[in-house]
């Protein structure tokens, strides 16, 4: 059966053997169904080792990018750029702004920036990888900061949780108290470069 | 209608308005009811369905329903039949608020209103009893369909305003002045909101297992079943049905019987499911349009406008 190029919500798109479900598409009666009103493309496997039947998803028209696709959540797993918003003894408060398609291991062109931005916090022990009983939040992030980072869980009613607990994780972008960009020099220290004068931060390492 | 006054604004007066008598129906003793209007489509044919999605900008997906009056006499000022005419919008999906307690699902609220003006008997500014027994009904009929899976943590909120309401009676008969009819108008509004909030939910992209679609069916004093009663039209409705269906899965997510059924009620949901197919005919027309209508945009790049098509249900 050919694929049609449009669908609406409980179109047989084809039988589950011979597709595998992507993005708009459920499975019903072991047959691939659509689940909202798009164009159909089908595209081979993401990990071919794992299985091989091509994966179909389903795009909502008018989407030329993912760039203004206010529809995407925040998954487990998924990289963030987050923007912090409060600092606390325990943890810091974020709020995230862009969010990296699942499929992608980082933040790239295609990432979608959320139409609300959503709650999320960074407890201390997920700051950084090593020396945990060390941290403090205070030194590692300023409120204001623009971080990378990871979603480790969906979080209870407050927000999602985040972490930087990798290399690549960390502040990306810091402004000192004048507004000013501050460069990073070491992986825990940033510097203005007019004034000379260093504060500390959990730095995200650059590519 | 005095439990729900609103002290805060002007209200306007409580009972219902009247078309003016005119000499010659108080002369002539049966020339009031040969205004009466009469069915002239056949009992399975439903009434013609305007309907357009995306009208508010502003919201995610929105949708505008609109089943128009039969053409109105020359000779009277009473309107023949009631239309209706639903706006539906959707906000969201969008994160909870802060005190919300976690969901692992999509939170769905339904909020139905009529608007003050919609039927003939005035609406108060405060949701009444009928309208929140709308809402919950119409959110039965959306829980079904709707894949809450997929929206953890997330809300979504469907505003339905009804703009001009299904009326229980001909305008004509004095009874149906007081306000308590059949109540048998209520199951077109409904079926009315389903279709429409449908619609909706399809612009704004919410994963559903299919597309759920409203009908009705009634059963008149003679025993005939209808489909897509216009009350005005049938004095004699002994029973009715409303039903939210999914058509391609051959699904029933609502189901709202009101009446005298008799000994079998299946013929009557199942004259009601025929009914709901043909407002799933309108909805899948109108989508498929829409859709190749915003991929010629953007692959053009400049708008073109949208014209009307006359659809029949």
């Amino acid at each position: 059966m050919a694929l049609p190029t449009l669908a609406l919500p409980g179109t047989l798109l084809g039988p589950a053997s011979k597709y595998a479900p992507g993005p708009g598409t459920h499975i019903h009666d072991s047959s691939v169904y659509a689940s909202i009103a798009g164009t159909v493309a089908s595209s081979p496997s993401l990990n071919p080792t794992t299985t091989r039947l091509p994966l179909l998803s389903i795009s909502r028209p008018g989407e030329a990018g993912a760039s203004d696709n206010g529809n995407i959540l925040p998954e487990v797993d998924s990289q963030v750029l987050a923007r912090v918003t409060r600092l606390g003894a325990r943890f810091a408060s974020a709020e995230i702004l862009v969010i990296a398609p699942s499929a992608a291991t980082s933040i790239s062109s295609d990432a979608a920036v959320c139409s609300t931005p959503f709650a999320a916090q960074i407890r201390r022990e997920d700051i950084r990888a090593t020396e945990k009983d060390k941290v403090t939040v205070q030194d590692s992030f300023r409120v204001g900061d623009l971080i990378r980072a990871v979603v480790i869980s969906l979080g209870d009613q407050g927000g999602y949780y985040l972490s930087t607990a990798k290399n690549e994780l960390g502040v990306v972008v810091a402004r000192g108290e004048g507004g000013e960009v501050l460069v990073p020099v070491s992986w825990r220290e940033v510097k203005d470069l007019r004034t000379g004068r260093g504060e500390a931060r959990k730095v995200a390492k650059p590519f | 209608m005095a439990a729900n006054t609103d002290r805060r604004r002007i209200n306007a007066p409580s009972g219902g308005t009247s078309a003016p008598v005119f000499a010659k129906t108080v002369l002539e003793s049966g020339y009031l009811q040969s205004l009466r209007p009469n069915r002239t489509r056949g009992p399975n044919e439903l009434r013609k369905t305007f309907l357009q999605t995306g009208i508010v900008p502003s919201a995610s997906g929105s949708a505008y329903l609109e089943v128009p009056t039969a053409s109105s006499s020359q000779s009277t000022l009473i309107p023949p039949t009631s239309s209706l005419k639903i706006a539906a919008s959707i906000q969201g999906p969008k994160p909870l608020p802060r005190s919300a307690p976690f969901s692992p699902t999509l939170v769905l609220t339904t909020t139905v209103k009529f608007a003050p003006f919609a039927t003939r008997h005035r609406r108060g500014y405060i949701r009444d009893s009928a309208e929140r027994d709308l809402g919950v009904h119409l959110e039965t009929a959306l829980r079904g369909v709707i894949i809450g899976e997929r929206w953890p943590k997330s809300g979504v909120e469907v505003v339905i305003t009804i703009l001009e309401g299904d009326e229980d009676a001909w305008w004509g008969d004095s009874g149906a002045e007081g306000g308590a009819g059949s109540g048998f108008g209520l199951l077109n509004v409904l079926a009315g909101c389903i279709t429409v909030a449908s619609a909706a939910i399809m612009d704004a992209g919410i994963d559903c297992v299919d597309m759920v679609a409203g009908g009705v069916a009634a059963v008149t004093g003679d025993g005939q079943k209808v489909l897509d009663p216009c009350p005005a039209e049938h004095q004699d409705l002994v029973a009715a049905c409303a039903v939210g269906y999914l058509a391609s899965r051959d699904e029933i997510t609502e189901i709202w019987l009101k009446g005298d059924v008799g000994a079998d009620p299946d013929e009557l949901i199942e004259g009601a499911t025929h009914a709901a197919l043909g407002s799933v005919s309108v909805l899948r027309e109108v989508l498929l349009e829409n859709m190749e209508a915003k991929m010629n945009i953007t692959k053009e790049g400049s708008k073109r406008k949208l014209e009307d098509v006359e659809m029949t249900g």
